[in-house]
């Protein structure tokens, strides 16, 4: 029996003239998180859509737990637990209620869901809420917590695949990492995890493998250590320049250190080095600031998002530069938060 | 990796296909769902009900003026009718263009359940919030004029239901075909067609012909006269071709409101 539960293949979709799905490759094995990014309008959303038999591809193949979801999208639906990236409808219901409706329409037992509800109510730290009815216009339960209930109701019956699309919006720190280890505890147990996201940082504590969508396309694929491509050992440097200052990377040939990725998001460059090249990489940046060239620098490990940066600013970009990537303002760099500590 | 180290590798063994769940548990708990979201605005709709009644039974009357007892017997059996017409062609729309824009409408319809069973859980709830209205316009009838009804229940019940239904079905594929904005705006002008410009709480005779016959295939009269015929017995009773009309109207609204349920855009 394969470990395939969610097998994408050569998936296109338009809206028109507009192709938000081309051609896109995916796979999710049974025991696996994996990570969809993109920006907004990537076509994430879209490919959610023809997972669940919303929208119908225009050509390329879905299967589901061995289902051919194009062909059968109603079992298909059995097969898929899904958090949409709205909230789920639940005015007049506790978050008790909802998880157990949830339940009740994936064929739980009432014992069954309402142990299960228990549990998760724990394990997302709910139980204050657990009673308390959601009214009308957003009244009686904040947006956090309907989105932490959401959540529940996505992952309260064991189902193959589980589609989560921005779990964590409006979710507070600690119940984020609860929700995190959730996450991670329903592929040990056997789910696959479709984790649709434009949090790099958050993603990539959790996932065993990415696919990063720009413009309906795959533009990279991997586990995050392969994505990384640099080694656990590289470092990011990044430049904060000054408004409409003079990029100082720029050529990258009269960097100083020798840099393996360059980036430009508006203001801020990310230069990935060795960390052989930390000292030498950190002088040249402190004296950009004395000489108030550059406004401020921070150094720390390189991360997912440099990457993640740098494939779509390419994509954006349509071409790459003598192993360096420049793009302005391509990307939303609002929407990452930042890792790093500012020197 | 040196030959000491273990690494624990995540479960490899698939779930299977999960069995489909019972078409009366889904039918439960879609309904319970469903009406737990209108449940808590129940005695408001049903007081908006009673304030309409009133506003057509006595407010009707005044504009008449002196209301003999036939012309009010006529407004005060068409009123259950319009109340219905409101409820399905107004308040459904509003309700599913509302789903629409939040984002309910596409949540309900990438769960596990059979589609049409959506439409059958809110078909329910509506009929629910929508039959109360017809012993809230009897009553306020009674209350004004002091009429004396002549039930004849089976009718009254039947029609009250492929009336219902009918209102909602029709109310819910407008909401489905129109962009919500344009089925908010288009339920505001079929208010106004029921209640003026459709012989529900006036005779038939007061229009032209053409008018006549355009309301012989349109939902509301024969509506209005099936229900009225259930209130008043005694009078010609049900009429089929009413009823052929209502059915096809009903079969009408069920098939496209399903079609947009079903189908993958």
């Amino acid at each position: 029996m394969s470990d395939v539960v969610l097998e994408v293949e050569n998936l296109t979709r338009r809206f028109g003239p507009v192709i938000a799905n081309d051609g896109v490759d995916l796979r999710v094995r049974a025991g696996e998180v994996v990570g969809l990014l993109g920006h907004n309008g990537a076509g994430k959303t879209t490919l959610v859509s023809q997972i669940v038999g919303l929208l119908k591809p225009d050509a390329g193949a879905i299967r589901v737990a061995g289902v051919d979801a194009v062909a059968d999208p109603a079992t298909a639906r059995r097969c898929v637990a899904l958090q949409t990236q709205s909230q789920a409808p639940m005015d007049g219901l506790t978050p008790r209620t909802a998880i157990e409706v949830a339940g009740r329409l994936r064929g739980m037992s009432k014992a069954a869901v309402a142990a299960a509800a228990r549990t998760l109510a724990e394990d997302l730290d709910l139980h204050e809420w657990l009673d308390r009815r959601a009214l009308p216009d957003g009244r009686g339960l904040s947006g956090g917590v309907r989105r932490l209930t959401a959540f529940a109701m996505a992952a309260v019956a064991p189902v193959p695949l589980i589609v989560l699309d921005e779990p964590t919006n409006d979710v507070d720190a600690a119940r984020r990492r609860r929700l995190w280890d959730i996450v991670r505890r329903l592929g040990d147990e056997g789910a696959g995890v479709l984790l649709v996201t434009h949090n790099v940082v958050e993603a990539e504590r959790v996932v065993d493998e990415l696919v990063v969508l720009d413009h309906g396309k795959v533009v990279a694929a991997g586990s995050p250590s392969r994505l990384r491509g640099t080694g656990d050992h590289a470092l990011r440097l990044e430049l904060w320049l000054h408004p409409d200052g003079a990029d100082p990377s720029d050529p990258s040939g009269a960097l100083p250190i020798p840099v393996a990725r360059r980036v430009r998001v508006g203001r801020r460059v990310l230069l990935t080095l060795g960390s052989a090249d930390a000292e030498a990489a950190v002088a040249w940046a402190a004296t950009l600031r004395e000489s108030r060239r550059i406004e401020e620098y921070t150094l720390g490990p390189a991360t997912l998002e440099d990457v993640y940066l740098a494939v779509t600013a390419e994509a954006a970009a349509g071409a790459t530069t003598a192993g360096a990537t420049t793009a302005a303002a391509a990307t939303d760099a609002a929407d990452i938060p930042e890792r790093t500590a500012r020197v | 990796m040196s030959e000491a180290t273990v690494v624990a590798t995540p479960t490899r063994v698939p779930r299977a296909v999960p069995p489909r769940t019972g078409l009366w548990t889904t039918y439960a708990t879609l309904l319970r769902w469903t009406m737990a979201q209108i449940g808590a605005i129940l005695p408001l709709i049903i007081l908006i009900q009673a304030l309409l009644a009133a506003g057509i039974i006595v407010g009707f009357g005044f504009l008449i003026g002196d209301v003999n007892s036939p012309a009010a017997q006529f407004l005060s059996t068409g009123t259950p009718t319009v109340l219905l017409m409101v409820i399905g062609l107004v308040m459904v729309p509003q309700g599913v263009a509302q789903a629409r824009t939040s984002g309910t409408f596409t949540y309900q319809r990438a769960l596990p359940v059979p589609r049409p069973l959506l439409l059958l859980a809110d078909l329910t709830v509506w009929l629910v919030v929508a039959l109360p209205g017809i012993p809230v316009a009897v009553f306020v009838a009674w209350l004004r004029y002091d009429l004396s009804y002549s039930f004849d229940w089976p009718l009254l019940v039947a029609a009250s239901v492929l009336t219902a239904v009918v209102a909602t079905a029709v109310g819910y594929a407008v909401a489905v075909l129109l962009p919500p904005l344009l089925a908010q705006l288009a339920s505001q002008v079929l208010v106004f067609f029921v209640m003026l410009f459709s012989p529900i709480t006036f005779p038939e005779s007061q229009l032209p012909d053409w008018f006549r016959a355009v309301h012989d295939v349109l939902p509301f009269r024969p509506a209005a006269d099936l229900l009225r015929a259930g209130l008043v017995s005694g009078g010609q009773g049900a009429n089929w071709q009413d009823l052929a009309v209502l059915t096809v109207w009903c079969l009408l609204g069920l098939t496209i409101s399903v079609r947009a349920l079903v189908r993958r855009s």
